[in-house]
This record gives structure tokens, sequence and C-alpha cells, in this order.
């Protein structure tokens, strides 16, 4: 569809432009100004699996993956903050980033442009666009320095093409004996599109609520969070269907697969222990889908890493299943309810090499076992070959700034 | 059999700090903070930015040191037996998560001891020898 192509070209070339014109602007007044600060992450990655049946990737909002020829698209991004403090309370932070997403380029965008107030030292309030935390450290995707593993785990992340929304939030931290109390709400519309074939599913305007409570003592840190978001569009099956099968969608299908004005729930558990050199964390988390176009799904991953010197080694294990819904009207509905359905384990393990001050070098071998009709998390797959196992292979060059 | 492994970890960080002659750290604030003592849990609740209050409700404003100053991988590595790359691993998810900055890197115990003596709320970590007056030791980081 050229006349969207150019429309999505137009749409993104401003915010390109900003990109180039923060890297200047920040450059300039990082060495002029004490309260302007600018940092930066990035991520080189290579990853490829052993099969072509299906094609593996980060998250849903990537719309092509890695199959068995390497491929850097999946985990490769750069990302670039710019922080200013006007005054003791207030902060002004204005974050770009660059990676592989729905659309198929690797456009770069405002990921985060916010103003954050603190009236008390334990309070933060924030407005504009913001990360979401729908859970543990999704907040943090892309910031590969940041964690152990390649990448976050997938049966546990799959799930969350959300990343921010256009809206404001709340933080409070109490102090609690010798640990702390944090709570935090938010609430705003939104943002971005999750590819659906050689469409997009627009999630724009999407309303989203969520929060959580979390413990904080010594080396244990424990949070229950919840989350719900109700879309504002229905999938773009119509013409997936028409392009791919030849098929018209029937009014009474469409019915039943709507997704506009349903609401899904998003319920975690995180529990972390982070002790000199033994970390370990277990995430469990439970999604219950509104719409009959989507199963709903519980995943969940134990992760166990060791310093020993400069190398940390790692182990862990995840697992996502989702449920049928409702029968489908039709068997063109069940092939579309059927493309959401997932039932897998991975186990993976890696090391992760602090080779230099601010650079990380890691590699990874993910073991993916599950069952044939597991197609939720994956893009371009052959439903006739498919048998559930993969195995995939990464490296990655982490660094920050 | 992991706290004996640390432990162990520790006699010989122990043995490898006495052979290189670094001095003992300890924890300072400003001698007007109305802080006596704290604990090793809330030294580290500060110096992470998990709790930025002390507990008589002052703003807590900790300083750290440079990665090339040895001082802040000794501090570090005694508080809570983690290495830099850990340390700063953790602030680079908070920073790009846009939770908060970490606190400002100073390149000497001069500047450190600079910074806690003109903030009323200032904490950060020098030689115990360094420690005067102006300042009060809240904690001692043991080997």
């Amino acid at each position: 569809m050229p006349t969207q192509e150019r429309a999505n070209r137009f749409a993104t070339a401003p915010t390109a432009l900003l990109f180039a014109a923060l890297l200047f602007f920040a450059a300039g007044l990082a060495a002029a100004a004490e309260t302007f600060s600018i940092h930066g992450f990035g991520t080189l990655g290579a990853v490829r699996t052993d099969g072509d049946d299906v094609e593996f990737v980060r998250d849903l909002s990537q719309a092509r993956g890695a199959s068995d020829r390497w491929s850097a698209a999946t985990d490769s991004a750069f990302g670039l903050q710019a922080g200013w403090q006007p005054a003791a309370q207030w902060q002004v932070v204005v974050q770009a980033l660059s990676r592989y997403r729905y659309d198929r380029s690797f456009r770069p965008e405002i990921a985060w442009a916010f103003v954050k107030y603190e009236p008390t030292p334990n309070l933060s309030l924030r407005a504009g666009r913001l990360g979401t935390e729908f859970f543990m450290l999704a907040d943090s995707r892309w910031v590969g320095y940041s964690f152990l593993t390649v990448r976050p785990p997938g049966d546990y992340f799959w799930y969350l093409p959300f990343y921010s929304i256009h809206g404001a939030d709340a933080a409070l931290t109490l102090p609690a004996g010798e640990g702390v109390v944090r709570g935090k709400l938010f609430y705003g519309r939104s943002r971005g599109s999750i590819p659906l074939a050689d469409e997009q599913w627009d999630i724009r305007g999407s309303p989203m609520v969520g929060g959580y409570l979390e413990y904080q003592s010594g080396p244990w840190q424990v949070r229950g969070s919840y989350a719900n978001l109700r879309f504002e569009h229905d999938l773009p099956l119509a013409p997936v269907l028409l392009k791919e099968a030849g098929i018209v969608l029937a009014q009474a299908d469409a019915d039943f697969l709507k997704t506009r004005g349903t609401r899904t729930h998003y319920y975690s558990f995180g529990l972390v222990y982070d002790k000199g050199p033994l970390q370990a964390h277990l995430m469990l988390n439970h999604i219950e889908q509104g719409s009959n176009a989507l199963e709903s799904s519980d995943g969940g991953y134990a992760l166990v890493g060791y310093r020993v010197g400069e190398w940390t080694p790692y182990l862990g294990y995840s697992r996502v299943y989702s449920k049928a819904g409702k029968r489908p009207p039709s068997q063109v509905a069940g092939y579309v309810v059927a493309d959401s359905h997932s039932d897998q384990k991975t186990v993976f393990a890696g090391v992760r090499w602090d080779f230099a001050r601010n650079l990380a070098l890691k590699a990874q071998w993910d073991g993916i076992r599950g069952d044939a009709d597991s197609l939720f998390p994956y893009r371009q797959d052959r439903r006739a070959t498919w048998d559930g196992r993969l195995n995939v292979f990464s490296m990655s060059l982490d660094f920050v700034f | 059999m992991i706290r004996g492994l640390c432990k162990l970890l520790l006699v010989c960080l122990g043995c490898a700090t006495a052979g290189s002659a670094l001095a003992e750290l300890v924890v300072v604030v400003n001698a007007r903070s109305g802080v006596a003592a704290m604990t090793r849990n809330e030294v580290v609740n500060v110096f992470f930015g998990r709790n930025r209050q002390f507990f008589n409700g002052l703003e807590a404003l900790p300083v750290d040191l440079d990665d090339a100053n040895p001082k802040r991988a000794q501090f570090y590595k005694l508080l809570i037996g983690k290495d830099l790359s850990d340390i700063n691993a953790y602030w680079s998810r908070q920073v790009f998560t846009g939770r908060m900055q970490a606190p400002p890197r100073l390149q000497s115990t001069d500047e450190v001891l600079k910074w806690v003596v003109s903030h009323p709320g200032g904490i950060g970590f020098i030689e115990l020898s360094r420690a005067d007056a102006r300042v009060r030791v809240v904690y001692e980081l043991k080997p």
C-alpha cells in the first residue's frame, strides 16, 4: 500500500529530525550546564535459529524475525537520553530509541518525553510520554546492559508489545522497617501498532490503567502488579484473510473476533533475590483477554546467575500456555483464534562477560520445546511443518555511556 | 553454603586489600543532619536511591566516586559484594526507565567531603582517617 507507506514516512520524518536535533542540542548543552545530562545505551545483537518454519521475534511488536540465518535486526538497538533539571524538584527527560519495529524499519522514535515533579523526596509525579511497567522490568527491555540475558525471556514478554503511553504516573515510597514499600499508579493512552501479516493493528488511543505494589529489603524484592487495556481498534483481519487466503470475512465472524471495546487484564508477580555474586528471578503472569480472537494465557520464568570474576553464567526456564475460550462459530474464526495459541517451555543458558567498563558480551542458547500448535509467539509460521521445537543461538554486545 | 562462599570471598578480599594497603572506608553524613548511625540496609537504601530520606525526613543526597577511583569498587564490594559492572547495570536501568538519575560522581575524597559538608543531607564514603568534626561517621565498612 504505497499511500499508507508514504503517510508513515511523513509521520516519522519529524521524529528522525527530532532525534538528530536532540543529539546536537544535547551535546552542546551537556558541556555548558551542570544540570544537563546526556546518556546512551545500545546493543549489537546477532541471532539465528535451527529452523525455517517460523521466525523468532523478541516480542509481538516486531513484524519479521530471525530464522536459520544470522540476523542483526531482532536484538540491535540504540537509545539516547537527554535530561535537564531546571530546578531541584523538576526534571525533564527525552529519550529516543531506534530498534526493529512493527513497520520493518529502525526508524528512531521518541520513546519517552516527560516532565517529572517531586514535591517530596519520596513522591514522584510524571506526565507526558511514559514507559509502562505492565510487568517488572518491562520498561527497561531494550537496555541490554541492565540485565543478565541477551533479551528478556520471550515466554514472559512476547505478549507485551506495549511500550509507552501518553499519560501520567505517580510513585510513592515509604520506609518500612529496614526495607521500603513502593507503590505506583499510571493512566494513559497507548501508542504504536502491532504487526499482523502485512497489516498493522492500531493500538493508539487505547486507554491503559495500572499499578503495582512492591516491597524491597536487603537482597529481596517482591512485587505484585495489575494493569488493563481497552482496545480502541479491531484487528485488521479482513484485509489479512483476503490477501493471505482469499477469504472474505463474514460479519458473524467479524463480530465474534472483534477487539474494539474489549478489555484485557494483566496480572503479574515478581520476586528477585540479588546478593553478592548471586541473582535469581521468579516472575509469573496471567493475561485475561477480553476478545474472543485472543486466547488468555499464563506465563512465567525463573532465572539464576552467579558471577565469577568478569563472567556470569546463567540458567533459566520459562513457560507460556494459553487456554481456548469460547467455541468459534466457523472454521475461519477457528483458524484466526488458533493463531493466538501458545504452549511451550524454554530452557535457556548463557554467559555474560563484563570484559570492560560499561561493556558486556553475551552468548545464549534457547531450547524451545512446544506443541506444534504453539503459533502466537512467531512470525511467518508454516503450520504444516512446524513441530514446536526450535533452538535459538544469540550473541550480543551491550554498552552504556 | 552460598553465605560460606561469600564469607570466603570477603576474607580473600580482606587479604587483598590489606596487601594493597587500602584504608578502612566509612560512610559519613553532614554533622548537622541529626543522623547518628545507620544500618547496612539503610545505607544500601540511600546509595541505591530506594529511599531518598533519612529517618528524620531530611532529604538524603548521596554522592559517589568515579569508576577510576579504586575506593568506589572497594565500597560496593564491602557493602553488598557487587562488582562495579553490577552497580553500573543497576543505574543504567534506573536512568533509562526515567525513574531516577544516579548520584553525582566525584573524583576524590576531598570533593566528597566538600559535598557532604556543603549539603545538609549529604552522605558519602571516605577513608576513616579523613573524617573530621564537620562530618559524622554513621557506618563502618568492615572487610
